[in-house]
């Protein structure tokens, strides 16, 4: 065996390497995040104005698939390795506990403290934190929302609904299946299958998981009444849903509402920009309201948004913070909900002058914002939530009855919380 | 003597030692992972569980169900493949003209990325926009739209003939290949013999056929007991968990809930039982040849 020869080679190949991680080193400090393909573009501009205000630092971008869930696998499988390359995880509001609990993110309060987070939307913040530590800040935060063709309501004299009742009977009225169908929403199971449930629920005045108590209110007769109400939406022949619906994701539905095919759908803020654009048939018809609850109870969102929280493994976490401080403050925060249409996560953004002249629907985003509801921040929230879709979704598609379904899920949740299996 | 046995060692460690790295590390980890517990709510931590994980999954019902859609989903389009796979070996085996781009064109299914396709195939089966639909209505088959990917049956259904129409191809090929190593003298003896073509294609063709359909069907058996991206794109395993596949179980365990341990319970068991229908098709083999 000629060593003298493969023991070069070696060397070089390895020395290779090595020289590879050198020239990373020696450039400017760079700190990169993974955004959805479709928010690179404002992302990238609020990294150059980082940029130039921060010289000899540099953000780059990666830009990835748009579905939540392939992300957070990307993110996961990225810090299950202790990768350094991501410095910043852009978090659905559901990740904390996930990746606060695996012990990849570094704790920030003492960064953002109360000073800083008493200007942000409170509900948003509250969703950053895991074990009494802060470990995610708000960019931006969504809530779901009830959209309406004013034009069709309007031409019958009939007023936006506020209780289920009218929403049923406002949806009977105008639709005509199946080139019009009355309401519209997310039924695949999935993720956005809870968010609207909660909605739900809080209307009937249910509760999913108490925060503090951990109490688990899925087997009472509220979340019975809502699962009904929704099941009842998609059967028999007043159906005022499609049958399809239960394979709806938000931009399903979006489309098919956009196309002028359905009076009424539950969706998130993100709507409103598409719908108005000009040539959507829809554009200048539509209204929002609250989402709709049963008499005597309170309207109710589910709080959605983004944010930011810094990898355990990051070379520049200084850096890292100081790109949260500017994408939270006013100049960030201009640049990317005016571009986008998001809901600011800067309380103070609500008000700023130039935003409300780019978006209009600012106003009326705030006070549909405080009615935003969180989803629990619990150890294990992936899997409480599947047990959740799993049970709405085999409701809904007749495969158990909504009772058992229900008391299923809610005993298997309970030993979840408990730290046992289902 | 001396020098060929340490030559045949050095000719082999580079080989060796890539297997010990990409298959055997891996493979000892996942086993031993599945017999853990892991503990991520404050750090991962990883405790050995015995044998519990194990009795975990048998009382899962979640793993009996999609243990079940995978033998179902691998059973029906495996069959379904084979039966197609091999009526288009036979036509493509026949001379006419363009053949061999007919043949060409015949694997472009196969040539496509999976996930590609099962978004494809999602937006054919959709209830609103779907191609699908609107044929049955034309052609008045059925009466109202069916919400494909939003019931339990059709939904399992849909990936099934997605994934027909994408492995086919694949059949076609090994069995073409094995239609070709039929020697056409046994077949004009035959002919000369007085047989009908299916005396033929049921005496002759189909007894040599046997190894080449074996193979596919493992192949292909293999390749759908582990499916996970057309499922995952199509249906994300819902309505209700109706088509969720034991690699899909496996990957939500791994990926969105941190339970290697689990994770790997679930892969090592499917992996076993993959092993158990291997080797009975190679028994098969075997005693297909010896007898």
């Amino acid at each position: 065996m000629r060593w003298s020869r493969v023991i070069p080679l070696l060397v070089i190949v390895l020395g290779g390497c090595r020289g590879v991680e050198h020239r990373r080193e020696n450039g400017p400090p760079t700190i990169s995040f993974l955004v959805l393909a479709g928010e690179r573009e404002v992302w990238n501009e609020i990294c150059q104005e980082f940029s130039s205000r921060h010289p000899g630092t540099r953000v780059s971008i990666v830009e990835g698939p748009n579905s939540t869930d392939l992300r957070e696998s990307i993110y996961s499988a990225s810090l299950l390795a202790n990768d350094v390359s991501l410095d910043l995880v852009y978090m659905d509001v559901t990740w904390t506990s996930k990746f606060a609990g695996a012990g990849w993110l570094l704790p920030l309060d003492a960064d953002f403290p109360e000073s800083v987070q008493l200007q942000l939307v409170k509900a948003a913040v509250d969703a950053g934190r895991y074990r009494g530590h802060l470990f995610r800040i708000p960019v931006r935060t969504d809530t779901g929302v009830l959209y309406y063709r004013k034009d069709l309501l309007a031409s019958a004299g009939i007023q936006p609904p506020r209780t289920f009742h009218d929403l049923e009977d406002a949806a009977r009225t105008l639709q005509r299946p199946p080139e019009l169908w009355g309401f519209l929403w997310q039924g695949s199971q999935y993720e956005g299958l809870v968010c609207f449930f909660l909605e739900v629920l809080s209307g009937f005045g249910g509760f999913w998981i108490d925060p503090d108590t951990l109490q688990v209110g899925l087997d009472r007769p509220e979340a019975l009444g809502a699962l009904q109400f929704l099941k009842s939406c998609r059967s028999g022949r007043e159906a005022i849903s499609p049958p399809g619906v239960t394979a709806f994701k938000e931009d399903e539905s979006r489309r098919m509402f956009q196309d002028g095919r359905a009076v009424f759908l539950r969706n998130w803020p993100y709507v409103w920009r598409l719908a108005q654009e000009t040539g959507s048939p829809v554009a200048g018809r539509i209204g929002v309201v609250p989402m709709v609850h049963a008499p005597g109870k309170r309207p109710a969102g589910t709080l959605g948004g983004w944010g930011f929280g810094v990898s355990r493994f990051s070379r520049h976490p200084e850096i890292a913070k100081k790109f949260i401080h500017f994408a939270i403050s006013g100049d960030g925060q201009r640049i990317l909900c005016g571009k986008t249409g998001y809901a600011p996560a800067l309380l103070s953004a609500y008000k700023d002058p130039e935003l409300l002249r780019a978006n209009p629907f600012l106003s009326e985003l705030e006070r549909l914002q405080e009615l935003a509801i969180a989803r629990p921040v619990v150890p294990r929230y992936a899997l409480v939530s599947d047990v959740l879709q799993r049970a709405l979704s085999s409701a809904l598609s007749g495969l158990k009855d909504p009772g058992p379904a229900l008391s299923r899920a809610a005993r298997e949740t309970r030993l979840i919380l408990r730290g046992e299996n289902p | 003597m001396k020098r060929g046995l340490r030559e045949r060692i050095i000719l082999l460690l580079p080989a060796t030692i890539l297997t010990a790295v990409v298959v055997v590390v891996p493979l000892t980890r996942v086993v031993y992972l599945s017999f853990t517990r892991v503990d991520a709510s404050d750090g991962l931590r990883i405790q050995w569980a015995g044998a519990e994980p194990y009795f975990r999954s048998w009382q899962d019902g979640r793993f009996l169900s999609s243990l079940t859609n995978t033998v179902l989903f691998s059973g029906a389009s495996v069959s379904l493949e084979l039966l197609l796979g091999t009526s288009f070996a036979l036509l493509l085996n026949r001379r006419f003209r363009a053949r061999s781009f007919v043949r060409a064109a015949v694997l472009l299914p196969w040539a496509l990325p999976t996930a590609v396709m099962g978004l494809g195939w999602a937006w054919i089966f959709n209830d609103q926009f779907g191609v699908a639909n609107d044929l049955l209505m034309k052609a008045r088959l059925i009466p109202t739209p069916i919400a494909w990917l939003a019931e339990p049956g059709p939904a399992l259904v849909a990936i099934t003939i997605a994934d027909v129409w994408k492995t086919t191809p694949f059949v076609t090929l090994v069995v073409l290949a094995g239609l070709q190593g039929i020697p056409a003298e046994v077949l004009e003896a035959a002919e000369i013999d007085g047989a009908g073509p299916f005396q033929r294609f049921r005496l002759i063709v189909l007894p040599l056929l046997v190894p080449s359909l074996l193979v596919a069907a493992l192949f292909r058996g293999i390749q759908a007991f582990s499916a996970f991206d057309i499922v995952y794109v199509m249906t994300g395993g819902g309505p209700g968990g109706s088509t969720e596949t034991l690699s899909l179980y496996s990957f939500q365990n791994y990926f969105r809930y941190l339970d290697f341990g689990y994770g790997s319970t679930i892969a090592v068991q499917g992996a076993l039982l993959l092993l158990l229908a291997a080797s009975v098709v190679k028994l098969m083999t075997r005693r297909w040849e010896g007898g």
